[in-house]
C-alpha cells in the first residue's frame, strides 16, 4: 500500500495553528486530508462543508477528516493506517509546549508513513516576548529549530522584531501563516507541474518554483549522486522519474528530509521544486537539476 | 429489614480520634453502624456475629491517591523488573538484575498465541551488567520478535526478529532507533516513535492496558493484596466506550473497589471543563468522576522535571514542560471559576511553584475555599512551597516511594545529597501544616500502601542508607496518610478513610499490628485482604 504522508503543524499556544488547520480544511486542494487535533473548541467549519459531526470526529463533504486525538497518539495513527481506505495526508497538530520533532520522528520509523514535513506557526505578535521568557525559551526555540517551514501569522513576516527573533534561530526562511497556497504547495507538493497561484497578489516574490515535465530516466545512484549536489535553499522537492518500463521513483526532499521509493509508472513524470528566493534562484534549482 | 453484621477482630485501628482502638465493628447496609466492644451493636436489634476476622488487625480500608489502571493490566505481560513483585494472582516474579538473568527469563517465558514475547518492567539503572542488546535478546530467539518494555514505558530493547519486522536498518534515519559504532541498530529504541513500529507489528496497544476488562478486574485483585479500597486512575482519557465498561465492571456486586478517575486535561480549558461537569454527574458509589488531572513536568529520574537553581547535579539541560505555565494559568482558572476540583503534576520545584502561583491567581479571581485542590508527586517543594499550599489549602500527596526506590540515584547523579535529603519532605509539610497524602503511583513503583507508610516512617534507600532523617514521621502520623490523608485528597473523608459510625465499611485485613512491629517490618505485615461494603474479601 502507498505511504501515508505525515505533516505536524507545531507552535506555541495562540500561534494560529488551528486557524491555519481551518484553512487547510476547507481550501480548495482537493486532497482528502485526515487531521487530528487536540481540540475541536475553535474548528469552525461552514455548514455548506459540513457532512457530519460527532463528539470526536467532523466528516466534510470534501471528503476532508477532523479528530480529537484521544488516549495515546501513536496508536492513533495506527488506527489511521490500519483503515482500509487511507487518506490522502495525514496531519497533525502538536500541542502547544510540545516538541513537533518527537511526532514526526515516527514518520522516519514507520514504513508505512512517509515524512512530509514540520510547519511550525510563529506568533507574530508575541513571539520576540515569549521566547524571552526563560522558563519557555527553550521549548519555544526547538520548536522552530526543528521546523522544515515556519509561517509568521498575524503580522506581516518583515516586522523587524520577528525578523531579528527568527534570525537568531538561524531561520533563513519563511512566509506568511496567511499564505495558504504556498503552505499546501510546501505540505502536499500536490501542484505537480503546476505553480502555486497565491490568494493575494497573484505571485510570490520571496518564492522561487521551478518545475519540469520531461525528466530522463535514471537509476538510483543517479539520484543519490544528484543530492550530493545539492544547492543549499531548496525547501520542497517532489519528483516522479522514469526508472524503468513499468516503474518510476518517486522522490520527496522536505527540509532536509528525502524519500526515494519505487512506484509503478504514473501517467505524468515531472518534477517541481520550491526554495526561498532569499537563498536561491530558478536558475540555479534549474543548472543542478539538469546541468550537474 | 436489612441485617446486621458484628465483625470481632483481635483489634481494630479505626483511625478516628474519638475511638481509636475497638474489637467490633457493626455493619448494615454495607455501611458502619458502630464501633466498640462486643456489645456495640445492642442499640439496633438483631445482629449475627462473623468471626472470620476474630484473629486480624482491621484498619480502615487504604486509600491510594495516585496510581493508575494500567497497574492491572500490565500483567497480561511478563514482568522482568529488579524487584520482586508480586501478580494479581499471588505469584512472586523473582527481580532480574543482569542481562544473563533476563535471558534465561525470557527463554522461560511462554509465547503468546501470535508468536511473540512481550515483557516489560526492566530498569536498566539497576542493571549489573553490559546494556541490554538485540545480542543478549536473539540468544532466545533469532525467528520470534522480542520486546523487552523498560519500567520507564519510554524506552525498549528488541532482538534482531523484532527489529526486522519493523524494517529498522543501517539505513533508517529515525531518532531513538539506537546504533552503535558500526551503524547498525543495537535493539535499543527510545520514545514512542520509534517504539510504535514494532508494537504495532507485535499487536501491542498501550491503550488497550487500561481500558478493558482484564485491567479493570486484575486492578482489583492487586489493589486486595494491598489492602485497598479505593484507588485513583490519575489521567484518564474517559470516552463513553471506556465508561460503559467501567460502570460494568465497578458495577457488580463483588468488585471490591472504589475508583477515582481524573479526567485527562489534554484540550482547551473549556473543553477539559465541560467534559469534567459532565462526567460528575455520572458517579456512581464505585465509580467517582468529576476531577481532572494536569501534567505540568517531567520526571526527576528522567532529569525532564523543571527543578530551579542550582538545577541538575550534572549540569544537564533543564527539564521540560508538557504543559506551559501559560496553559496552566489558563486551565486552573478555568477549572476553578467551574469548581473542578484539579489534580497537579509537579515533580520539581519549578513546576510545583508555577502551579501555586497559578492556583494562587485563579483563588483570587474565583474564591471557592473547599476546593481542595491537589499538587501530585511534590517531591522537590521545600518549606516555602509547601507554607504557600497549606495557606491555600491545596493538599499535597508526596511520592514516598521514591526514597527508597530511586532515592540513591538521587543522592549520586540527579540533585545531589543535600536536595535529595529534603525530597518528599513530609516532617516539613506536616508542621507547616499540610493536609498531605502519600503514594506509590503504580505501576511505577509496586502499589502498597504499608511499604509508602514504612519509607515515610524509615526514609531508608535501596542501599540501606537513611536519606533525610529529620524528614521522618511517626507510625500514626504515617497511617492516617494512607487512610484518612488520602480519602481527604479525594474530597471523600466524610465517607471513608475511619472505621467511623455512618462511612463505608471498607476495610484492610492485617496478620499484624502496626503498632506493634518494628518500625522497619511496617512494609512486611502481611495482608489478608479486605472487606469492602461490609462484604469480606480475603486472599
Amino acid at each position: 500500500m502507498k505511504r501515508l504522508p505525515l505533516s505536524v503543524i507545531g507552535g506555541f499556544l495562540g500561534a494560529g495553528k488551528t486557524t491555519f488547520i481551518n484553512r487547510l480544511l476547507t481550501a480548495n486542494h482537493g486532497m482528502r486530508l485526515v487531521v487530528l487535533v487536540n481540540d475541536f473548541g475553535a474548528i469552525n467549519i461552514d455548514a455548506s462543508l459540513l457532512q457530519s459531526k460527532r463528539e470526536d470526529t467532523i466528516e466534510m463533504t470534501n471528503g476532508c477528516v477532523c479528530c480529537t486525538m484521544s488516549g495515546d497518539l501513536f496508536f492513533t495513527i495506527g488506527d489511521i493506517l490500519d483503515r482500509t481506505e487511507r487518506p490522502d495526508h495525514l496531519i497533525i497538530e502538536a500541542s502547544g509546549i510540545a516538541d513537533p520533532a518527537k511526532i514526526a520522528t515516527v514518520a522516519l520509523a514507520e514504513q508505512e508513513l512517509r515524512y512530509a514535513g514540520i510547519l511550525t506557526i510563529v506568533d507574530g505578535l508575541n513571539f520576540p516576548i515569549q521566547i524571552s521568557d526563560t522558563a519557555i525559551s527553550d521549548q519555544l526555540k526547538s520548536q522552530v529549530k526543528c521546523a522544515d517551514f515556519v509561517a509568521v501569522s498575524k503580522t506581516s513576516p518583515d516586522q523587524e522584531n520577528v525578523k531579528q527573533a527568527l534570525t537568531r534561530l538561524s531561520v533563513s526562511a519563511w512566509t506568511s501563516a496567511d499564505d495558504i497556497a504556498i503552505l499546501q504547495s510546501l505540505l502536499f507538493a500536490n501542484a505537480i507541474l503546476k505553480p502555486p497561484k497565491s490568494e493575494h497578489t497573484g505571485s510570490h516574490p520571496e518564492y522561487v518554483h521551478w518545475s519540469y515535465a520531461a525528466p530522463t530516466a535514471m537509476t538510483q545512484s543517479d539520484i543519490l549522486q544528484r543530492f550530493e549536489v545539492i544547492p543549499n535553499g531548496i525547501l520542497r522537492l517532489k519528483a516522479l522519474i522514469p526508472c524503468d518500463a513499468n516503474h518510476a521513483w518517486e522522490i520527496h526532499l522536505v527540509g532536509r528530509h528525502k524519500t526515494i521509493e519505487k512506484c509503478t509508472a504514473p501517467h505524468k513524470f515531472g518534477i517541481v521544486v520550491l526554495g526561498h528566493d532569499a537563498s536561491i534562484s530558478e536558475i540555479e534549482i534549474k543548472n543542478w537539476w539538469l546541468h550537474s | 429489614m436489612s441485617t446486621t453484621t458484628v465483625f470481632t477482630a483481635k483489634k481494630i485501628i479505626t483511625m478516628d480520634r474519638s475511638v481509636p482502638e475497638a474489637t467490633h465493628v457493626a455493619v448494615r447496609d454495607g455501611r458502619v453502624l458502630a464501633v466498640g466492644g462486643p456489645d456495640c451493636a445492642a442499640h439496633w436489634g438483631e445482629f449475627e456475629t462473623d468471626n472470620s476476622l476474630r484473629d486480624t488487625i482491621i484498619m480502615p480500608g487504604f486509600v491510594e491517591g495516585h496510581a493508575h489502571l494500567m497497574a492491572g493490566g500490565m500483567w497480561k505481560y511478563p514482568y522482568v523488573g529488579f524487584h520482586d513483585r508480586i501478580d494479581p494472582e499471588g505469584r512472586e516474579w523473582k527481580g532480574v538484575a543482569t542481562a544473563e538473568a533476563m535471558i534465561q527469563r525470557l527463554k522461560s517465558t511462554q509465547t503468546t498465541s501470535d508468536g511473540i514475547i512481550f515483557v516489560w518492567g526492566f530498569d536498566p539503572i539497576f542493571l549489573s551488567s553490559e546494556r541490554l542488546s538485540r545480542t543478549h535478546l536473539d540468544q532466545v530467539s533469532c525467528e520470534r520478535p522480542i520486546a523487552v518494555l523498560y519500567s520507564n514505558f519510554h524506552v525498549m530493547c528488541v532482538n534482531s526478529a523484532a527489529l526486522k519486522i519493523a524494517g529498522y536498518t543501517d539505513a533508517t534515519s529515525a531518532n531513538g532507533v539506537v546504533k552503535d559504532a558500526n551503524g547498525q541498530p543495537t535493539g535499543e529504541l527510545q520514545e514512542m516513535a520509534a517504539m510504535f513500529p514494532v508494537l504495532r507489528r507485535m499487536q501491542i496497544d498501550f491503550r488497550a492496558l487500561s481500558q478493558n476488562r482484564y485491567a479493570l478486574e486484575n486492578y482489583a485483585k492487586v489493589a486486595q493484596r494491598a489492602g485497598v479500597t479505593t484507588i485513583t486512575d490519575l489521567y484518564s482519557m474517559l470516552e463513553d466506550e471506556d465508561l460503559d465498561l467501567m460502570f460494568a465492571v465497578t458495577g457488580q456486586k463483588t468488585y471490591p473497589l472504589r475508583i477515582v478517575a481524573a479526567l485527562g486535561a489534554g484540550a482547551a480549558p473549556k473543553t477539559v471543563a465541560d467534559r469534567a461537569l459532565a462526567l460528575a454527574h455520572k458517579s456512581t458509589q464505585k465509580l467517582r468522576l468529576g476531577a481532572v488531572k494536569i501534567m505540568t513536568d517531567g520526571s526527576i529520574q528522567g532529569m525532564t522535571a523543571r527543578v530551579r537553581w542550582p538545577g541538575y547535579l550534572d549540569g544537564h539541560a533543564n527539564g521540560l514542560w508538557n504543559t506551559s505555565p501559560a496553559e496552566i494559568l489558563a486551565l486552573t482558572h478555568e477549572m476553578q471559576r467551574r469548581n473542578i476540583q484539579m489534580h497537579i503534576h509537579v515533580n520539581g520545584d519549578e513546576a510545583a511553584e508555577v502551579a501555586l502561583e497559578a492556583l494562587a491567581d485563579a483563588a483570587c479571581a474565583h474564591p471557592w475555599p473547599e476546593s481542595r485542590h491537589v499538587l501530585q508527586h511534590c517531591q522537590m517543594m521545600d518549606r516555602a512551597l509547601f507554607h504557600k499550599a497549606a495557606k491555600l489549602g491545596v493538599v499535597c500527596n508526596l511520592f514516598m516511594n521514591h526514597i527508597w526506590y530511586f532515592g540513591d540515584k538521587h543522592a549520586t547523579v540527579t540533585v545531589g545529597p543535600d536536595r535529595a535529603a529534603r525530597m518528599n519532605a513530609l516532617r516539613t509539610a506536616l508542621d507547616e501544616g499540610v493536609s498531605c497524602a502519600i503514594h506509590s503511583d503504580a505501576p511505577v513503583t509496586p502499589l502498597a500502601p504499608l511499604f509508602t507508610a514504612g519509607c515515610a516512617v524509615n526514609r531508608k534507600t535501596m542501599s540501606g542508607k537513611t536519606l533525610g532523617k529529620n524528614e521522618r514521621i511517626s507510625v500514626a502520623e504515617a497511617l492516617e496518610l494512607i487512610t484518612i490523608g488520602a480519602a481527604r485528597s479525594l474530597h471523600l473523608d466524610a465517607e471513608i478513610g475511619s472505621i467511623s459510625p455512618g462511612k463505608r465499611a471498607d476495610f484492610a485485613v492485617l496478620g499484624e499490628d502496626p503498632y506493634f512491629v518494628a518500625i522497619e517490618e511496617l512494609s512486611k505485615i502481611p495482608v489478608l485482604g479486605t472487606v469492602f461494603s461490609g462484604r469480606t474479601h480475603l486472599l
